[in-house]
């Protein structure tokens, strides 16, 4: 049952729980308390009544006493009927002097004789309550004493109807003021919590709205009187200026000078003493509501914050991943378990997998079981050491050989803790390529130095045995031995030929610096071969480029360049054919560009990077050393220039009307380039040779 | 408290009333008197004041002389003298000019003389004024002054005083006013002492009723009169002369000093004991009365 009624007390509203709870107390006090006074006042009018009834009886027997001396019958009736005419509850008087005559009394019409029965004389005037026919009645007896000797006494009865009614009035008084009080009381209940429900209702309101996301929520009371009204201070600046929804002590950097530019809470001691928080202060329920709303603009504020901040991270996020994506590299993340977290777009298309077939899967899901044992141990001794990996490792593939450089270093959380393995590899096949390339120029270049000491070695020999046989076939008649000599000499000044060009290959010195006309360099070498070419039907087409400054460089080197060009390239057409000598000025490179293309046999494309590397030649053996394109290739590079060529040519290194006879073959261009106006060191460009 | 409320509710009703009832009547009569002997005293003070004095003394008396005796109350000193005139009062105790009125009129026989504190039977009047007026030093600076007097026939208060200024060659025309206070020694008193009139007359003793009231020493007794014979008690020449030296007998029979039951009935009275007294003893009152001309017949 209790249980039952606890539940029920549970249930009601709070609104309900208040009346209730009130308008019981004050039932309970208001029946109490009325009831208590009710009694305490009925008893003290009851008291109060035969106090009056003792004293008028005392009165009347004081003021009997001359007249019974002097048996002023007149005066004594006088005096009774005084008494019982002036008081409507004095029923009667009568006096009676010591032989018990009766000497006066109220009654008409007889004396009822049963009073001088009852209460007897007493030594104190004491009432005596009697039932009469008249109602309740109090009898007083009181004596008439002079000195000692008593002359008689007085009786005097007193209504006690008339108190009853007067004690039955007070109480129906007593009774209406409980009530009207009680009553006051639950209106003042009724008053008081529907204010304190309203606002608490308020404030579930607001934190219902909350609840649903909306944060624009106000649980106060809009203020009279705001605190820029109140210090009419006239600072617009300061952050409580103008705000209506947050009471200014809960802001910070507000600009009143005994805030201090404190923040909440610490300055609340201050507040306490300003006229704006004693003028706005609540109650707790108002001070309640207003926090509320504080928390709530604050909620707003940090929640704006985070959007602000998520939107920031996103945006990061993609950029990152856009760069995860981009970037060539394989970048991979694994967790301590060594289960991807990430995976870059390039690792994911080189191993043909997506991003989700990586996260969440371990090498052994991915690789060959092989593999996979290979990379977890390797991974996880990372893990444990805490030492990063750098390797280059090699792929065979259907494209060929690719080669990649792998970072391994281990990644570490706040705590210092190792939580997890980040892989970078990149493709480095081709920094690969050059590097071999390189190792072999500089394989070449030793290779140079050697055959140029040997060369000058050589050189000193050489010049004697071709005098001792040039002095011989002064003095030898034999046409046979003559002969013989005649081949030793000629062979001499071939292999004199060769080491000469192995130590122009090989020396880079003895170079002068002077003006050079290239056009006129290049005439002098055309008209110098011109003629034997004619022999053999080549014919030169020289197309020169008259802007052509002069250029700093070597000139009798250069025309050594021109005439290993053109000897190339008669070699190469053999008999029947054009060459065609072109050089140009581009102003904006302040380069110069000297072109011969051929109309010969072509060179082979896998030739095409080795041709000028020494003594490597498609020549038949004793027309050609190999070194003249390797001499070239060094002298232009001295000049700060390059030399490559290109096979077949394209048009724009051949004459506008060039028609293509049946017998010419694709034909080859040598293309040099060379600065202008600085001493051969400015740019150099690396066109690399196709 | 809602138990303390019903219990204090509850009580109170618990008295018990008798049945009596007012309707049974009965007429009555009151039992007549039996004749007595009727003392009165001369109305100086309040009827009650009277019968507390006296009511002893007339009990003594009569069981002393074994004859009924009862106490009247007379309202004024004329009321007492026409009662006596009346055959009302059979022994009255007056003063000596009251009772030389009823001798004079009605042949009143002086029996006996109290004797009051002191131990005399006599007494005399004095007249007052405050102690800073400097204006009266003697009996001859009271003319052309206020006087204030206790009543026309006051021996000690009035009669005395006046004889004493008739032999000073003061008549009542020298005086500016001559005021009565209504009988009572002390309303002369305090008269004085407010300064409402420049000398007053009372009987000797007076001052000492109203030294608890007042400061006695801003009062200052001008004069004094010569002595007179005091209080005395006369009986009717009605009442048999058996009866009154019955009455004379128990009056000099009280020992104020060896019987302390007489002590308490003298006490009552206010006086020491009684002298034998007859008419001759009051010819100086009927002299003085004489000298300043009242008509006591």
């Amino acid at each position: 049952m209790s249980r039952y009624l606890l539940k029920f007390l549970y249930g009601l509203r709070f609104k309900t729980k208040i009346i209730l709870g009130v308008t019981l107390l004050l039932v309970f006090f208001g029946l109490s308390i009325g009831l208590i006074l009710s009694a305490m006042s009925s008893k003290a009018l009851l008291e109060e009544g035969k106090k009056r009834g003792i004293a008028l009886t005392s009165g009347l027997a004081f003021r009997l006493a001359e007249p019974l001396l002097t048996m002023d019958f007149l005066q004594m009736k006088n005096l009774i009927d005084n008494v019982h005419s002036q008081y409507d509850d004095v029923i009667y008087i009568f006096l009676i002097d010591t032989n018990k005559n009766i000497l006066s009394h109220t009654f008409s019409g007889g004396f009822p004789t049963d009073l001088l029965q009852v209460n007897p004389d007493n030594q104190k005037v004491q009432p005596l309550l009697l039932a009469t026919e008249r109602g309740r009645v109090y009898d007083f007896n009181a004596r008439i004493v002079l000195g000692e000797k008593t002359l008689g006494s007085v009786r005097l009865g007193l209504s006690r109807s008339a108190m009853d009614a007067q004690i039955h009035q007070q109480q129906v008084i007593s009774l209406l003021t409980t009530f009207g009080v009680v009553s006051l009381g639950i209106v003042l209940a009724l008053w008081f919590a529907r204010t304190v429900t309203f606002r608490l209702n308020r404030l579930r309101e607001s934190a219902e709205e909350i609840v649903k996301g909306n944060l624009n929520v106000q649980a106060g009371f809009s203020l009279e009187k705001n605190c820029w009204q109140i210090m009419e201070c006239g600072r617009e600046e300061c952050p409580a200026h103008g705000d209506t929804k947050r009471r200014c002590w809960y802001l910070a950097g507000t600009l009143c000078p005994g805030c201090h530019g404190k923040e909440y809470p610490f300055k609340m001691e201050t507040c306490r003493h300003c006229p704006v928080f004693k003028y706005n202060f609540g109650d707790e329920l108002q001070d309640l509501a207003e926090a509320f709303d504080v928390m709530a603009i604050t909620i707003k504020n940090h929640i704006e914050e985070l959007t602000e901040r998520e939107k920031t991270i996103a945006k990061q996020q993609g950029l990152l991943k856009t760069i995860m994506n981009v970037t060539p590299d394989f970048i991979t993340l694994q967790d301590r378990e060594l289960v991807y977290t990430f995976a870059s777009k390039a690792f994911c298309e080189y191993f043909k997998l997506k991003e989700e077939e990586v996260v969440g899967k371990t090498d052994f899901d991915l690789f060959s079981e092989r593999q996979a044992a290979l990379n977890s141990l390797e991974d996880r001794q990372i893990l444990m050491t805490g030492q990063s990996l750098v390797k280059e490792i090699t792929f065979n593939r259907l494209d060929g050989k690719k080669w990649f450089h792998v970072v391994k270093v281990p990644v570490y959380d706040q705590e210092g803790d190792i939580m997890g393995l980040l892989l970078t590899a990149r493709d480095i096949s081709i920094l690969k390529k050059f590097q071999e390339q390189l190792i072999l120029s500089q394989k070449m270049e030793g290779l140079g130095r050697l055959a140029g000491g040997v060369a000058h070695e050589i050189n000193t020999p050489l010049g004697i045995i071709l005098g001792y046989s040039q002095l011989m076939m002064d003095d030898i008649k034999d046409e046979d031995l003559l002969e013989n000599l005649q081949t030793i000499e000629k062979q001499t000044k071939i292999c004199r030929k060769i080491v000469s060009d192995l130590l122009g290959y090989s020396r880079h010195s003895n170079s002068v610096r002077e003006a050079v006309d290239l056009n006129a360099s290049m005439q002098e070498v055309i008209q110098l071969v011109e003629h034997a070419f004619f022999l053999n039907r080549i014919k030169i087409i020289h197309a020169p480029d008259n802007a052509i400054p002069p250029l700093t460089g070597d000139k009798e080197r250069l025309k050594q360049v021109w005439l290993n060009l053109l000897n190339n390239a008669a070699d190469a057409i053999g008999l029947d054919g054009v060459i065609y000598v072109q050089s140009k000025y581009n102003i904006h490179r302040q380069r110069v560009q000297v072109s011969v293309a051929d109309t010969g046999n072509g060179v082979d494309k896998e030739h095409l990077n080795k041709i000028f590397d020494p003594f490597f030649t498609t020549k038949q053996v004793g027309k050609g050393t190999g070194l003249g394109l390797s001499v070239s290739f060094g002298i232009i590079k001295d000049h700060g220039g390059n030399i490559s060529a290109q096979s077949p040519p394209p048009t724009d290194y051949l004459p506008d009307d060039f028609s293509k006879a049946e017998h010419y073959g694709p034909g080859t261009v040598f293309i040099v380039e060379l600065p202008v106006g600085q001493d051969g060191e400015s740019q150099t460009e690396n066109t690399g040779s196709e | 408290m809602f138990l303390v409320a019903f219990f204090l509710c509850s009580c109170g009703e618990g008295e018990e009333a008798v049945k009596v009832s007012l309707d049974k009547r009965q007429e009555i009569s009151i039992s007549p008197k039996l004749p007595a002997i009727t003392y009165a005293y001369l109305p100086q003070y309040s009827h009650t004041e009277s019968f507390k004095r006296h009511q002893r003394l007339v009990e003594y008396l009569a069981e002393q002389t074994g004859l009924p005796m009862r106490q009247v109350f007379p309202d004024s000193f004329a009321h007492h003298v026409s009662m006596f005139g009346e055959g009302k009062i059979d022994i009255s105790f007056s003063n000596p000019f009251v009772y030389v009125k009823l001798a004079n009129r009605y042949g009143a026989r002086a029996m006996t003389r109290i004797v009051e504190e002191g131990g005399r039977a006599e007494f005399r009047g004095q007249i007052i004024a405050r102690k800073d007026n400097t204006e009266i030093q003697s009996v001859e600076d009271c003319r052309g002054k206020s006087w204030v007097a206790v009543d026309p026939t006051s021996a000690g208060g009035y009669l005395f005083a006046l004889g004493h200024f008739v032999d000073h060659g003061l008549n009542l025309r020298d005086f500016k006013e001559v005021v009565f206070s209504g009988g009572r020694q002390e309303n002369v008193i305090l008269g004085v002492y407010a300064g409402l009139h420049d000398l007053g007359s009372i009987r000797e003793g007076a001052l000492k009723v109203v030294e608890d009231k007042i400061d006695i020493d801003q009062i200052k007794v001008v004069a004094s009169s010569r002595w007179y014979p005091g209080w005395v008690y006369a009986s009717s020449p009605r009442l048999p002369q058996d009866a009154v030296n019955k009455i004379k007998d128990a009056m000099l029979k009280l020992d104020y000093a060896h019987n302390p039951e007489h002590r308490a009935i003298l006490d009552a009275a206010k006086f020491v004991g009684f002298v034998p007294s007859d008419d001759q003893d009051f010819d100086p009152v009927r002299d003085l009365i004489k000298k300043v001309g009242f008509d006591i017949e």
